[in-house]
C-alpha cells in the first residue's frame, strides 16, 4: 500500500494505492494520528487506487472519523470502486461516512 | 456458470485416512468452488467431521492430497500451514466460547492472537462483527448469560473476525430450535453471498442442507456416495441418499441391524 499526502486548500488529501489490510492499516493509522496531532480538521481519503479494504482498514477509518469529529472537523471519502463500496454497504458504513463519487466533488463541497 | 469455468478453492484428491484399523475416509475426491456453500452430509460416524479436520490441516491424510488455492497442505511445513489457516474461520459444534471471557473478548481472541492491532482498533472490529451477526450491544455479556443460538452467533462473529476466505462450520444448527436454526442458516447465506466467503458446512440437518447448499456431498462409511447440486441430491435414485434424506429406518444404511444374539444370551 502506498499513501500520497497533499494539502489542497486546508484539506489533507490522502490518496491510497493498493490493499488496506492487517499489514498495511497500521501505516494508515500512523498517518491519521499525525494529522490529528497537526490539528488537521478537514481530511479527504481518496480511494481511487484501493483494491481491497478489510475490517482493520474499516476500523482505522472509523477511529479517524471519531477523532476528527472530536476536534470539530470533517472526514470524507471519494472514488470508491464498486468492490470496495460493496464492503462499506455490507457493514452499513456507507451511511456513516460521507462518500463522494470523485475527488473534485468532495473537495468542492468541503471548501465551499 | 459451468463448474469447469469456476475457481476451485479446495480440492481433495483420493484422500484416505486410517484410524486404528478403520479406513474412516476412503479414497475421497471432490472440489469446492470459491464463494459456494458446500455441505458435507452423512450419518453420525460417517466421516464428515474427519473430513473437516483433514481440510483444516488438524489431521493429515495417510494417502492423497488436499489442495487449498492449489497448494497441497499435506506437503507443507507447520509455519506455511499456519499462514494458510489465517484465511480460515471455524465455527465449532458447541460454539467453543471461553466462559471466563465476555462476548467482546471471545470475538477479539483471534485478533489478539494473530495480529498486532491496537486495542482500540480491535474493539471497533469486534463491534462490526457483532453487528453483522445481529448482536450489537452484547459485548459485555458472558456466555452463561446468553442463549444457545446467541452463542452460535458469537462463535460466528469470532470465526469471521480475521475476514477469512473460507469458513468451516461443524454442525452449526445442532441443538437449536427450528427458528434459531433458520436464523443461523440465513446468517451463513448472508455472509457467504455478501462477503463472498466460501463456506464448508458439516451437517445432518436436512432442512438446512436444502436451504443453504450450493453443492452437497453425501458421505457414508468414509466414502463419497454422490456430489452434486441440492436438486440432484434430492432427485438422486441412489438408495443411500434416499434413505438418508427421508430418514427411513430401513434401507442400505444399517442404522440398526436386527440382532438375535440377545435371545441366545438370555438363555445362557
Amino acid at each position: 500500500m502506498e499513501i500520497k499526502e497533499e494539502i489542497i486548500e486546508e484539506v489533507l488529501v490522502c490518496s491510497i494505492n493498493g490493499e488496506i489490510n492487517l499489514d498495511t492499516s497500521p501505516h494508515l493509522r500512523k498517518l491519521f494520528d499525525k494529522a490529528i496531532h497537526n490539528k488537521r480538521k478537514r481530511v479527504l481519503v481518496d480511494f481511487s487506487g484501493v483494491t481491497y479494504i478489510d475490517s482493520s482498514g474499516l476500523a482505522t477509518l472509523i477511529e479517524m472519523m471519531q477523532k476528527v469529529n472530536k476536534i470539530g472537523g470533517q472526514m470524507r471519502l471519494s472514488n470508491l470502486s464498486d468492490k470496495v463500496r460493496n464492503i462499506f454497504e455490507i457493514t452499513k458504513l456507507d451511511k456513516l461516512f460521507q462518500i463522494y463519487p470523485d475527488r473534485h466533488r468532495a473537495l468542492e463541497n468541503f471548501i465551499g | 456458470m459451468d463448474n469447469s469455468q469456476r475457481e476451485v478453492i479446495i480440492s481433495l484428491k483420493n484422500v484416505t485416512k486410517v484410524l486404528g484399523s478403520v479406513r474412516v475416509i476412503d479414497n475421497v475426491s471432490f472440489d469446492i468452488y470459491k464463494g459456494d456453500i458446500f455441505v458435507i452430509m452423512g450419518c453420525s460416524g460417517s466421516g464428515k467431521s474427519t473430513l473437516l479436520r483433514l481440510m483444516t490441516g488438524i489431521l493429515k491424510p495417510d494417502e492423497g492430497n488436499i489442495f487449498i488455492h492449489g497448494r497441497d497442505i499435506t506437503k507443507i511445513s507447520g509455519k506455511e500451514l499456519d499462514e494458510i489457516r489465517r484465511n480460515f474461520g471455524m465455527l465449532f459444534q458447541y460454539s467453543a466460547l471461553l466462559d471466563s471471557l465476555d462476548v467482546e473478548e471471545n470475538v477479539a481472541l483471534p485478533l489478539r492472537e494473530h495480529t498486532k492491532l491496537d486495542d482500540h482498533i480491535i474493539k471497533i472490529i469486534v463491534k462490526l462483527k457483532l453487528s453483522l451477526v445481529g448482536l450489537k450491544g452484547f459485548e459485555s455479556y458472558y456466555p452463561s448469560e446468553i442463549s444457545g443460538g446467541m452463542k452460535k452467533r458469537v462463535g460466528l462473529a469470532r470465526a469471521i473476525a480475521l475476514d477469512p476466505e473460507i469458513v468451516f462450520y461443524d454442525e452449526p444448527t445442532s441443538g437449536l430450535d427450528p427458528v434459531v436454526a433458520g436464523i443461523i442458516d440465513k446468517l451463513i447465506m448472508d455472509l457467504s453471498r455478501k462477503l463472498l466467503i466460501t463456506s464448508v458446512v458439516v451437517t445432518h440437518d436436512m432442512q438446512s442442507v436444502f436451504r443453504i447448499a450450493d453443492r452437497v456431498v453425501m458421505i457414508h462409511k468414509g466414502e463419497v456416495i454422490q456430489v452434486g447440486a441440492p436438486e440432484e441430491i434430492r432427485n438422486s435414485s441412489n438408495p443411500y441418499i434416499q434413505q438418508f434424506i427421508n430418514g427411513r429406518p430401513e434401507g442400505p444404511i444399517d442404522f440398526f441391524k436386527e440382532d438375535t444374539s440377545i435371545l441366545e444370551d438370555l438363555l445362557k
